[in-house]
């Protein structure tokens, strides 16, 4: 069912996608055009999501209970990591996101604010002293 | 012999202590660099540029390191492959195929020396191809029309069904998949802007890296998450710290093939070392896997792609060297790199500047030579990485990856945009969706539709100049005859394994 | 394991380091490693900090995205008053925002000055019938479609409207002239090395990046669109001289933040100017191809805007946009 669902979400992707390309119009100067591509591509992959649909695999194995819950949290710390890298700067949001995502894998939280501290620092010197890639080093409310 | 009088001065120039501690000095940031994911020789070798002119070194010592840099960085793409499986960069795409499952295996070691190996004869042959034909092969690659490089696209993709995943249909969306991520951004030939949803942020289209880091990567952390109860399966053998000889030569014979095979590619401007490695691999997969093992751990499966990325990137310096003209993102960057230098590379570098060239193409064969010496000893340093716990390894590859991206494009909007790489990636693998045919898409399309519209642009819209070329008509039988090859071969393995075997 | 004293100790040198290089000028190249706008800022970054005309090294930071709107809209969004600010631009820019392909008109920023200038010329293999503009224009009277044309931008770009200009000067008519053939490449020496394979006619693009070869004497140059005839080949006629008044150059200069103030910006100019004035600058602008020319402060603004109306009004009359 699941395999049919996600052909089925492909299929209309690649209508769409299909679709959206008519609105491409080159002024002159280019016989094929920026909207000719994206449709050629559009009917395969059309086709592919149809016999995805008409003939599924096997659902896979979905882990429910706590599994989800972590993975649903890793998710959340990776995008607040990357919501707040500029606000909080490099090295404090670094700390943060290691540090929980640590603690997530089921360490100590003593440990998890080692590897946050000597991580975050670490990379911080290696890329913005070391290889001269400016990072953000300070909080925005500081600089 | 001329050829051989000129190489023994460049080497004259290049075995000196000092350019000899600047190649193993290049050799380790590199190889440092090349491991971390996100940042790749492209990268690698613009960041550290300016190193080079810190140290107010001359040209040809420069040289030498930022070639050591440049192989370094190829080479420690490969560690990220095999160990983690995340490709350092685009062309080591292929390598995970067989490098991780075998990592998985506890052979890691062997994993690495087999691509050390393979890497090192990929370079070495291409850079005696470089020595000896150089301007004759640069005088073949310039009849390469469009509508032959179109033709050479075809085939990547007709081809692609056969060499990974276990559902064809799949194999083929997804990669259909890719080229239509390629479509997104600013169109090159009419500056139209194609499935942007008016942001700015997505002009430039998906930057390869940032779907490679997001889709093996991140995708990684979620599926990490999922199987973190099931504590058994979750730890990596170790395995061997040191791979025997015996072990890294069982992809001897692939290596040669592949580095035939990439350095054809490589010569040919803009199909590159990406095209290199996974031609590589499908000529290998159809040539050898008799036993299906290919995909779970073949030796041949690392040596083929190893040798012929290095092969191709090796081949690709012909025609940025005697035309100017780069092949790939890597070649691209060398091309800077001799620009920076005052050294402007083109049809007049091999007889204006016979000092540098041969210099360089002695630094070829130093960085090839200095990088196998070093790496060997170095696999047991980087297998140790896996005993790492995984409260301190997981975070650190995650944070690495986001701040390579990062520190490279400076922008907040790559990273989401990596992090939903990571959720396509997760939900792709969860369905058995292979996820090379999707990267390949995404780094191949934009050329293949490119090639397309200039054929047509060269012909005012006839469509029969793609079959006017008889080099499109070759390629286009070669296309034909490996399709028929990969369904005897399928037919065969329907009707069991060969009992001869 | 690692050493994590070791580390603590690196990552506390690491923040000593940090708190003193806050005032270094940043250039941004609106481009990734290796381009055109990343050498213009490389260069010069490199050139200011060895001539001694800033004290600290200039910070190089890449942003490629829109040619040029992803850092053009980033600096109008969050850099506008940053002092300490350098960003690259070209003629390719600038013809970008004349088409309204930026996020906002040049009135948003500052224009510094240029540098110097890739000069645009129109070649031909050196196997080719056409030896002068006329033989390749009398082709392309009779049959528009009759030489594919080639160069490194899109249609509507730079290499593309230098090519119609000329045309338009010869006297072909906009149906005409917008019927001939335009492939792009992704750069000069790739659209080069395709005719050289008889793929394509002629080729519309900078010198910069082809002077190899035509000193080969693989290529021949039918016209370079400057003033004056290009020091490096004297041999080469202007198409001026050949009767048509097209010039098409391509300048390398800076821009920074709109709201910065005067002293602020009478500073860059004067170190730009400065840098310019170098024999340092000269010699390795020369050797990128470059033509080493000077325009800063207000005569640069007036140029700039002078430059994205005439742009405009060609786009429009070519049809590029409405």
């Amino acid at each position: 069912m699941m395999n049919r669902l996600l052909g089925m979400a492909f299929l209309a992707m690649s209508i769409l996608y299909g679709l959206a390309a008519r609105d491409y119009k080159a002024s002159f100067g280019d016989p094929l055009g920026p909207a000719a591509f994206p449709m050629i591509i559009a009917i395969p992959a059309a086709l592919l999501s149809l016999a995805m649909v008409l003939r599924p695999d096997p659902d896979p194995q979905w882990e429910r209970g706590a599994p989800m819950l972590k993975q649903g949290a890793a998710l959340a710390i990776l995008l607040g990591y990357v919501a707040l890298l500029e606000p909080l700067g490099f090295p404090l949001s670094t700390m943060l996101g290691t540090a929980l995502l640590a603690r997530l894998v089921g360490t100590r939280w003593s440990y998890a604010a080692i590897a946050g501290i000597s991580i975050s620092l670490l990379l911080f010197f290696l890329f913005d002293r070391v290889l001269g890639l400016p990072l953000p080093a300070f909080p925005d409310f500081m600089s | 012999m001329d050829i051989l009088a000129a190489l023994a001065a460049g080497f004259a120039v290049a075995l000196t202590p000092l350019n000899l501690t600047l190649a193993a000095i290049g050799s380790f940031l590199g190889t440092l660099i090349g491991a971390l994911p996100g940042l790749g020789p492209v990268n690698g070798v613009a960041i550290l540029i300016p190193l080079a002119f810190a140290l107010k070194l001359e040209p040809s010592s420069a040289l030498i390191m930022l070639t050591c840099i440049y192989y370094g960085a190829m080479y420690g793409g490969r560690i990220s492959s095999i160990m983690l499986n995340i490709p350092g960069d685009e062309p080591a795409i292929m390598t995970t195929l067989d490098g991780y499952p075998m990592a998985r295996a506890g052979k890691a070691a062997q994993a690495l020396g087999i691509s050390a190996m393979a890497s090192f004869i990929g370079a070495t042959l291409a850079t005696v191809g470089l020595t000896l034909f150089a301007p004759l092969l640069a005088k073949a690659a310039i009849h390469f029309g469009p509508s032959d490089y179109f033709a050479l696209y075809v085939m990547a993709f007709a081809t692609v069904g056969g060499v990974v995943g276990v559902n064809p249909v799949k194999t083929l969306f997804a990669a259909f998949l890719g080229l239509m991520l390629a479509t997104v951004g600013l169109d090159p030939g009419t500056g139209t802007a194609r499935y942007t949803f008016g942001s700015f942020h997505l002009y430039d289209g998906f930057d390869p890296i940032v779907a490679i880091v997001g889709l093996f990567a991140i995708s990684e952390v979620l599926v990490y998450f999922e199987t973190l109860h099931k504590s058994s399966d979750g730890m990596v053998k170790m395995g061997r710290a040191i791979p025997r000889l015996r072990e890294v030569l069982q992809g001897l014979t692939a290596a040669f093939r592949g580095s035939a095979i990439g350095f054809v590619c490589g010569i040919l401007p803009g199909a590159g070392a990406s095209l290199g490695a996974f031609v590589s691999y499908t000529a290998e997969k159809q040539l050898s896997n008799k036993d299906g093992t290919f995909g779970k751990g073949d030796p041949r499966g690392i040596a083929a792609p190893e040798a012929g990325n290095n092969a191709a990137a090796g081949g690709a310096l012909i025609p940025m060297l005697t035309l100017g003209v780069p092949g790939s993102g890597t070649t691209a960057v060398m091309l800077a790199l001799l620009i920076s230098l005052n050294i402007q590379p083109g049809p007049l570098l091999f007889t204006r500047e016979p000092d540098l060239v041969w210099g360089l193409i002695a630094a070829l064969y130093l960085a090839n030579l200095v990088l196998l010496i070093l790496n060997i000893p170095m696999v047991g340093l980087f297998t140790r990485l896996l005993s790492l716990p995984q409260w301190l390894l997981m975070p650190f590859v995650v944070m690495v990856s986001f701040i390579g991206i990062y520190s490279i494009s400076h922008s907040v909007f790559d990273m989401f945009v990596m992090v939903g790489f990571g959720v396509l990636g997760y939900v792709l693998r969860k369905f058995d969706f292979p996820i090379v045919p999707v990267v390949l898409g995404l780094l191949l399309g934009a050329d293949m539709e490119n090639n397309l519209r200039r054929a047509l642009s060269i012909s005012g819209g006839d469509f029969s100049i793609l079959v006017n070329s008889p080099i499109a008509l070759g390629i286009y039988a070669l296309t034909l005859a490996m399709l028929a090859l990969a369904f005897y071969m399928a037919r065969k393995a329907k009707h069991g394994p060969d009992v001869s075997d | 394991m690692l050493d994590f004293t070791k580390i603590l100790g690196a990552g506390l040198l690491a923040c000593a380091l940090g708190a003193t290089s806050a005032s270094a000028a940043e250039c941004i190249a609106p481009a990734d490693p290796g381009g055109g706008w990343d050498f213009t800022c490389r260069t010069v970054g490199q050139l200011l900090y060895d001539q001694k005309i800033v004290d600290a090294p200039v910070q190089v930071t890449n942003m490629p995205g829109g040619v040029g709107a992803v850092a053009f809209a980033n600096v109008a969004a969050k850099r506008a008053d940053d002092p300490e600010l350098l960003v690259a631009t070209s003629t390719v820019g600038v013809t970008q925002i004349a088409q309204g392909k930026y996020p906002a008109g040049i009135d948003t920023m500052r224009w510094l000055g240029m540098l110097g200038s890739d000069v645009g010329v129109i070649v031909v293999d050196s196997k080719s019938d056409m030896k002068t503009l006329d033989d390749l224009l009398a082709k392309l009277k009779a049959d528009p479609g009759s030489v594919p044309v080639a160069g490194s931008s899109g249609v509507g770009g730079w290499d593309h409207i230098r090519m119609l200009m000329v045309a338009d000067k010869a006297g072909m008519s906009a149906d005409d002239y917008k019927s001939i053939r335009w492939v792009q490449f992704d750069g000069g020496s790739p659209a080069v090395t395709q005719m050289m394979g008889g793929q394509v006619g002629a080729v519309s693009t900078d010198l910069g990046e082809i002077a190899g070869f035509v000193e080969s004497g693989d290529i021949r140059i039918l016209a370079a669109l400057s003033d004056d005839r290009i020091p490096a080949f004297p041999d080469a006629p202007t198409a001026k001289e050949q009767g048509i008044d097209v010039t098409g150059y391509n300048w390398r200069g800076f821009y920074t933040g709109g709201k910065v103030s005067d002293d602020v910006y009478n500073g860059w100019v004067e170190k730009l100017h400065t840098l310019y004035d170098t024999d340092a600058w000269k010699k390795e602008a020369t050797a990128k191809g470059l033509v080493p020319i000077w325009r800063g402060g207000p005569e640069f603004e007036t140029y700039v805007s002078e430059q994205v109306d005439a742009m405009a009004r060609i786009s429009k009359e070519i049809g590029v946009i409405q």
